[in-house]
């Protein structure tokens, strides 16, 4: 794997000094920056939330709930776990890319992931929040034009009683004079913090409780997974609903209750993983070498499965995006934060007149959706090449 | 096998005992917070506090003894005394049976098209590997599972109930059940529905499939001389039945559940999932309480049902172990 860090060789080691815990760079990385998060939060909790808010460019959708601290934590792992190996082990990298590559649509997905990822992270600095401006309602998209009659007043050019688009507002706006190229860069910001932290919270309580049951066995093994077959068998949706009725809804509760009860699968795919590869030769060599349990799991058995893992989370997130926009469709989301589906359901009555209201995050909606399988299918053959066939 | 399926039966049950546990605990919490903005409210406005309290857990039962709540409610949970709905106006139960008929007028026809469709779809692309009809198979099952269901049912609506007057815009829960008329405003929903979940039937299909195409009994079949649509039937769909029944439980399901909710809402169904969400409106905790947990049941049973079928699709399986 890791041919271009520098290889000590044998002689280079001192085989007579105490080991102690060593920790590998990025094991280190990420803990200096769960410390650091922990001492900002800590500050932050102690001086009740002082933090960005005498900014008021930073101030205006920045207000750091428990959600973000959340998504900060889930960054930091992805850019330790995921970016920080990529960038280290290049040729594995080049590989990876070079079987991605083959899928065209995977290429393009990816790039518009990216383009959301980016504008989610970074968009309450370019987009200001949307307002109720009851003089600017139903402008059409730039490029379009709809019967004048339909907007208050026009605020573009007006031809042959057909109102036209403007620049002011690309997309259009709602009925409520919302312009919805700020809701819909809002809306990433939603589907963003549910991919980073579920997978999050699915990929570590999954891969622990998966291990843990393979290899400690017996009654552990048994308890956890007679555990996970109830989960399995409670519609989180279901109990999701339940929990909004009695305490209210709200985007941190659906991650909360989707992340923690959706490892399931993760859960049970790594166990019988782990129990496969426990069997293989290098983990038999490896335990002759003296390799403690904690180490096989680790260093043999994570990172085997990994691939499986990573695939089964980009076929799992959509759905949970899907998932999001249908409950905030239902307005059960949560009310006070722009998404794309509160959008849709803003403009179902106006379909006939204003369609674009609802279509515009639709579709935004649809190629994300679109994008993670796309995304999903060649990362399947990149990286899980055991898996060949089972498209 | 009988014990087998003896055990699966009990841990079922322990199953529902679990969740309904849950759903009891989760209830006590809220009624304690109710309680305690009832004993606020009362010391603001110069009442007693203590009074208002006592009155309360009077009306609501609390002044019992915390085990005989939770036996009273589980006595009324297995003897279907589910409680009376207030919004309604009708007890629980006869609300859930008045919308059950709905639910299922369109659900029936929808499994058994996604069922149909997707069995086909994906045995064709199997044994058509990287034919146009696949690449185009493949394109459907992704459009089908990306696009939402709740936007593309109104989209569809405002296009054939609007723009092309096809369908009739407002559902008419009295039409008969086997007329022009119902099977005109169930079209959309339906087929809204079956794009949605034939994807990863087809998709899983395939998968599935693909493994036995290639297998040697298979090829050993065709040498024989055995006809193409027993093969496919005996040698490829028959083992791939196996996987296939638990996906097509534990998704469907899922699935099912999940786009109850937001199809009726769409078309104005009064089933199921109409009657919850109109329950969660007007804050009806008992018919709530009772649709959850009737979906849960329907989950509970549907992989209970699944376990069963497994003993009898793969006569392999370990009973012993599971």
């Amino acid at each position: 794997m890791s041919l271009d860090s520098p290889r000590r060789r044998f002689e280079d080691i001192d085989w007579e000094a105490k080991r102690g815990i060593v920790l590998r760079r990025q094991t280190a990385g990420f803990l200096t920056t769960l410390a650091a998060l922990a001492l900002v939060f800590a500050f932050d909790y102690v001086r009740e939330a002082p933090l960005f808010s005498p900014n008021p460019v930073l101030r205006d959708g920045w207000d750091l709930s428990q959600l973000d601290w959340l998504f900060v934590v889930s960054l930091a792992l992805f850019v330790f776990y995921v970016l920080v190996p990529l960038a280290t082990h290049r040729r594995m990298t080049a590989h990876y890319w070079r079987e991605f590559r083959k899928n065209r649509a995977a290429v393009v997905s990816l790039g518009f992931l990216l383009l959301v990822f980016t504008l989610g992270l970074v968009g309450p600095l370019l987009v200001s929040k949307p307002q109720v401006e009851l003089t600017q309602s139903y402008q059409p998209p730039v490029g379009l034009a709809v019967d004048s009659s339909v907007p208050l007043s026009c605020g573009g050019d007006v031809v042959d009683g057909r109102c036209h688009g403007s620049w002011q507002f690309p997309l259009g706006t709602t009925g409520d004079g919302k312009d919805i190229l700020s809701l819909v860069v809002l809306g990433m910001r939603v589907s963003i913090r549910i991919g980073l932290i579920t997978s999050f919270l699915i990929i570590s309580i999954g891969a622990t409780v998966g291990t843990v049951a393979a290899y400690v066995g017996g009654l552990v093994d048994e308890v956890l997974m007679r555990y996970v077959d109830i989960q399995q068998v409670f519609p989180s949706f279901l109990l999701y609903l339940l929990l909004i009725y009695l305490f209210g809804g709200s985007l941190l509760m659906f991650i909360l209750v989707f992340g923690l009860l959706s490892w399931g699968g993760t859960a049970r795919l790594v166990r019988s993983a782990a129990l496969q590869r426990s069997e293989d030769e290098y983990v038999e060599v490896a335990r002759c070498a003296g390799a403690g349990t904690g180490h096989v799991i680790r260093r043999h058995i994570l990172p085997n499965v990994s691939g499986t893992v990573i695939t089964n989370l980009t076929l799992l997130i959509p759905g949970l995006i899907l998932f999001e926009a249908g409950l905030a469709f239902l307005s059960l989301g949560d009310p006070t934060i722009p998404s794309w589906g509160q959008t849709i359901a803003a403009g179902r009555s106006d379909l006939r007149t204003a369609w674009w209201i609802s279509t515009v995050p639709g579709v935004f909606l649809f190629l994300t959706i679109l994008a993670f399988n796309f995304v999903g299918d060649a990362l399947r053959n990149a990286l899980d090449p055991r898996s060949e066939g089972q498209r | 096998m009988r014990w087998y399926v003896a055990r699966r039966l009990l841990w079922a049950v322990v199953a529902t005992f679990v969740i309904l546990s849950i759903t009891w605990a989760l209830l006590y919490v809220t009624e304690q917070q109710a309680l305690t903005s009832i004993q606020f409210q009362a010391a603001v406005s110069g009442g007693d506090a203590e009074a208002a309290r006592a009155a309360y857990e009077q009306q609501r039962g609390l002044d019992r003894p915390l085990w005989r709540q939770y036996a009273d409610y589980m006595t009324n949970m297995a003897t279907f005394n589910w409680g009376y709905s207030t919004s309604r106006g009708q007890p629980v139960t006869a609300a859930i049976a008045d919308a059950l008929p709905y639910t299922m007028m369109y659900s029936v026809p929808w499994t058994i098209l996604t069922v149909a469709f997707g069995l086909s779809i994906g045995l064709y692309s199997a044994t058509h590997q990287y034919s146009r009809f696949d690449y185009a198979a493949t394109f459907l099952a992704f459009f089908g599972y990306a696009i939402p269901n709740f936007w593309f049912g109104i989209v569809l609506l405002v296009l054939f109930g609007v723009h092309l007057d096809l369908v009739p815009i407002v559902f008419d829960p009295d039409a008969p059940v086997f007329s022009l008329a119902n099977a005109r405003q169930l079209v959309l929903p339906v087929f809204v529905l079956t794009t949605g979940s034939i994807a990863s039937l087809t998709r899983y299909t395939r998968a599935e499939a693909l493994e036995y195409v290639e297998a040697t009994f298979t090829k050993t079949a065709k040498a024989k001389g055995v006809s193409e649509r027993r093969i496919l039937l005996l040698h490829v769909l028959r083992p791939a039945a196996v996987p296939l029944s638990t996906i097509l439980v534990a998704d469907l399901l899922g699935l099912f559940i999940a786009s109850s909710y937001l199809v009726e809402v769409v078309f104005g169904i009064p089933g199921l999932g109409q009657l919850s969400f109109k329950a969660i409106q007007n804050q009806d905790t008992p018919l709530v309480l009772a649709t959850t947990l009737v979906g849960v049941f329907i989950a509970v049973v549907g992989n209970l049902l699944q376990d069963i079928a497994y003993t009898v699709l793969d006569p392999r399986i370990d009973y012993g172990d599971r």
